[in-house]
């Protein structure tokens, strides 16, 4: 306990709650905005992040130690998985949405299947390391010419996603609330046939949302790999941490996965030096009460009707 | 759909087939790894050593003059899947023996199951000292190393390092646990001015370290004990790299980190100061068995730079054979009886299974990875090997 009353401690553990909450916030903004339009919850999300990283440390090893190679690395993540969403959308997923959930649940399930194992099969089962891009490798002093007892330094790639996340928050906000596709799309996520009626391409509106959204996986698995092992299995914690972020947020809330992400990133950092034995539960716990107290997450809207 | 199912079901019945039927002029090993998932990374190499074992002893006439096949299951990383795995192997395959297994929660599942079925299990892998010790039964074997040994050699490597303030930092699941008891029953008579003044337990697949870091980091502790194996300890060196950890402690780590599938992989992401052990290194070779176990290793996996848990594989492998040439039977009795006492040379030199307790007398290689000139990758400079406390 007596680590919560080093102001430096208290000052790291707060800076490093807000980078992973940013890092999840990118890969749970694109699983909100597709169950927000789509209706599907989408399991392959977290196999699309890892396939945002593995194309990642591609590019990167082939780039060599080229500056920039890593911000190459996290576009060609992003491009990568937004083909292989349209794929999947137009020649698959297209087909199933008016079957009942549970076949599309099983459908993306077995999407992380198959694209685990075709991970496997172009990678194969060695874990690989994509490291820092150049000028975000050291840390940034933040004492100020302070005299500290421990040096109050925070490493300049989580720093960058303290940053990266709220741009990416505003700028998905801009879009969904400035611009003429940014209504059409909350339109979808409001009524449907509605939409259809007046003569949009709702279909078009489908395709365009999921591939934004896996778009978004793929950058953040490109954006998790400096931090992380790029290895088999990778998909799992995180699509786990995902469903809790946009649970407690409230599924299809932009707001809500930014607050919900956060809040697992405070949970994670603080959690384990106050609650130390209780980590490993404390964020269901959290996930608990809130479905509790508002069963639709704290930004969501409780269903009006059967849509 | 129903369609589809029998088509699958068809298809499923097709890839049992394949495998040898159940006869007297075969041996039937049951093979255990994680073969999908995050324990792949591990059991993909391990299942090399194993076939690269099968493959010799077959090409010498098999065991006892009886040609050996291989049934293999996916333990994945847990324990029910692998229980599953193994009790099909031996009701269904009949298999003569199970061989394998990786995290230590896995091992003591496929023993329990060795236990009921009277089928003898040989862990190659898994550490928990509990799988000889509380839970030790007739059937079990064990050619990895164990948590003891382990906790011995980290308390060894704390009064070589002169490390006075200790950071206890294991993952929270049945090998971290057993291995902070080993090294905590270990310290007062290596290092008994040593202290501890943090305990860290990050949970088993944890990928977020900065939190554990900071805490590190503000316990003024001068060294770090741990057993953080695999990507644990790559997200937690590149993570805290940049924090300047490596700078401000001595890291001291059990779980293998200083083998080449880490350090290879990890290349300049690999921290300072970092002081870890392994079961084999494929450019440091203390035989002449180890230059031609490697060098064949080298063909099967098409590179110089082979993994360390192929070596895992082969000896539990070549352990069983021995086994049986001496039981000359492949009756479960005979062979426990074969195996207990029993020392056959492998590719890091002589080892022996203890009669009492199962456990073979497996070391380990320990010491500091240093830059190394015209490699992209650190090595472990000098390698120094640690037999089992009391050898």
């Amino acid at each position: 306990m007596s680590m919560l009353t080093n102001p430096t401690i208290v000052f790291l553990q707060f800076m490093n709650s807000i980078s992973l909450g940013m890092n999840l916030f990118i890969i749970a903004a694109g699983l909100t905005l597709i169950f927000g339009v789509l209706r599907v919850i989408n399991f392959a999300h977290g196999v699309f992040f890892m396939f945002g990283a593995y194309v990642c440390y591609s590019v990167v090893s082939r780039m060599a130690e080229t500056a920039g190679g890593f911000w190459l690395g996290v576009i060609a993540a992003g491009a990568a998985l937004a083909v292989i969403a349209f794929v999947i959308e137009r020649g698959l997923l297209h087909y199933l949405y008016d079957k009942e959930h549970l076949m599309q649940l099983l459908f993306t399930f077995a999407i992380v299947l198959i694209m685990g194992d075709l991970a496997k099969m172009i990678w194969g089962t060695d874990q690989y390391s994509v490291p820092k891009p150049e000028g975000l490798k050291g840390a940034v002093d933040f004492s100020f010419g302070a005299d500290l007892a421990m040096p109050l330094l925070y490493p300049a790639y989580p720093l960058m996603l303290c940053v990266l996340g709220p741009v990416v928050a505003i700028g998905m906000w801009l879009v969904l609330s400035k611009t003429r596709w940014g209504r059409v799309i909350r339109a979808a996520t409001q009524d449907r046939e509605m939409l259809a009626a007046l003569g949009m391409n709702v279909p078009l509106v489908y395709t365009a949302v999921f591939v934004a959204g896996s778009a978004l996986a793929g950058i953040g698995g490109a954006l998790a790999a400096p931090r992380v092992a790029v290895s088999p299995g990778m998909d799992v914690t995180i699509i786990v941490e995902c469903f809790i972020i946009v649970i407690i947020g409230g599924l299809g809330s932009l707001w809500g996965s930014f607050l919900g992400a956060l809040i697992l990133g405070f949970v994670n950092s603080f959690g384990i030096m106050i609650f130390p034995n209780w980590e490993l539960v404390l964020s269901y716990v959290l996930m608990l009460l809130v479905l509790l107290w508002r069963p639709w997450g704290l930004f969501g809207q409780p269903e009006a009707d059967g849509h | 759909m129903k369609r589809f199912v029998t088509s699958f079901a068809a298809a499923g019945l097709t890839l049992a087939a394949g495998y040898g039927v159940a006869s007297a002029d075969e041996i039937k090993i049951g093979v255990l790894y994680p073969t999908s998932g995050g324990g792949a990374i591990y059991g993909g190499p391990a299942m090399q050593g194993h076939d690269l074992a099968v493959e010799e002893i077959n090409a010498a006439g098999g065991a006892n003059g009886v040609k050996v096949v291989t049934v293999a299951r996916d333990s994945k990383l847990n324990p029910a899947a692998a229980a599953a795995a193994a009790k099909e192997l031996i009701t269904k395959e009949g298999v003569n023996v199970l061989i394998g297994g990786l995290a230590s929660s896995v091992g003591l599942a496929i023993s329990e199951v060795a236990r009921q079925e009277k089928v003898i299990y040989i862990a190659t892998i898994p550490k928990s000292i509990k799988i000889t010790r509380e839970k030790l039964h007739p059937y079990v074997f064990r050619t990895a190393s164990n948590t003891d040994f382990e906790g011995d050699a980290l308390a060894q490597m704390v009064k070589q390092v002169d490390g006075k303030k200790i950071c206890d930092v294991q993952l929270d699941y049945a090998y971290g646990h057993d291995l902070a008891d080993g090294f905590m029953k270990a310290l007062p008579s290596h290092a008994p001015d040593a202290e501890i003044v943090l305990t860290l337990r990050p949970k088993l697949g944890a990928t977020d370290f900065n939190a554990y870091v900071t805490q590190i980091m503000g316990s003024g502790c001068d060294t770090v004990v741990s057993g953080l194996w695999g990507n644990h300890f790559v997200n937690l060196a590149k993570q805290g790299a940049p924090f300047g950890l490596f700078n401000q402690v001595t890291y001291i780590s059990g779980g293998e980190i200083a083998s080449h599938e880490i350090a290879g992989k990890m290349g300049a992401d690999y921290p300072d100061n970092v002081v870890s052990n392994t079961y084999e290194l494929w450019y440091h070779s203390p035989t002449d068995a180890h230059k031609k176990f490697q060098a064949r290793l080298a063909e099967k996996a098409g590179t110089e730079e082979t993994a360390m848990w192929p070596m895992l594989a082969y000896n539990g492998v070549m352990f069983y054979r021995a086994a049986v040439e001496k039981a000359g039977s492949t009756d479960a009795d005979k062979v426990v009886e074969a195996l207990r006492g029993l020392t056959i040379d492998t590719p890091v030199g002589p080892l022996t299974i203890n009669a009492k307790d199962h456990q073979a007398n497996t070391g380990q290689f320990w010491g500091p990875m240093k830059k190394q000139a015209g490699r992209k990758y650190r090595m472990m400079d000098p390698v120094t090997y640690i037999p089992p406390p009391g050898e």
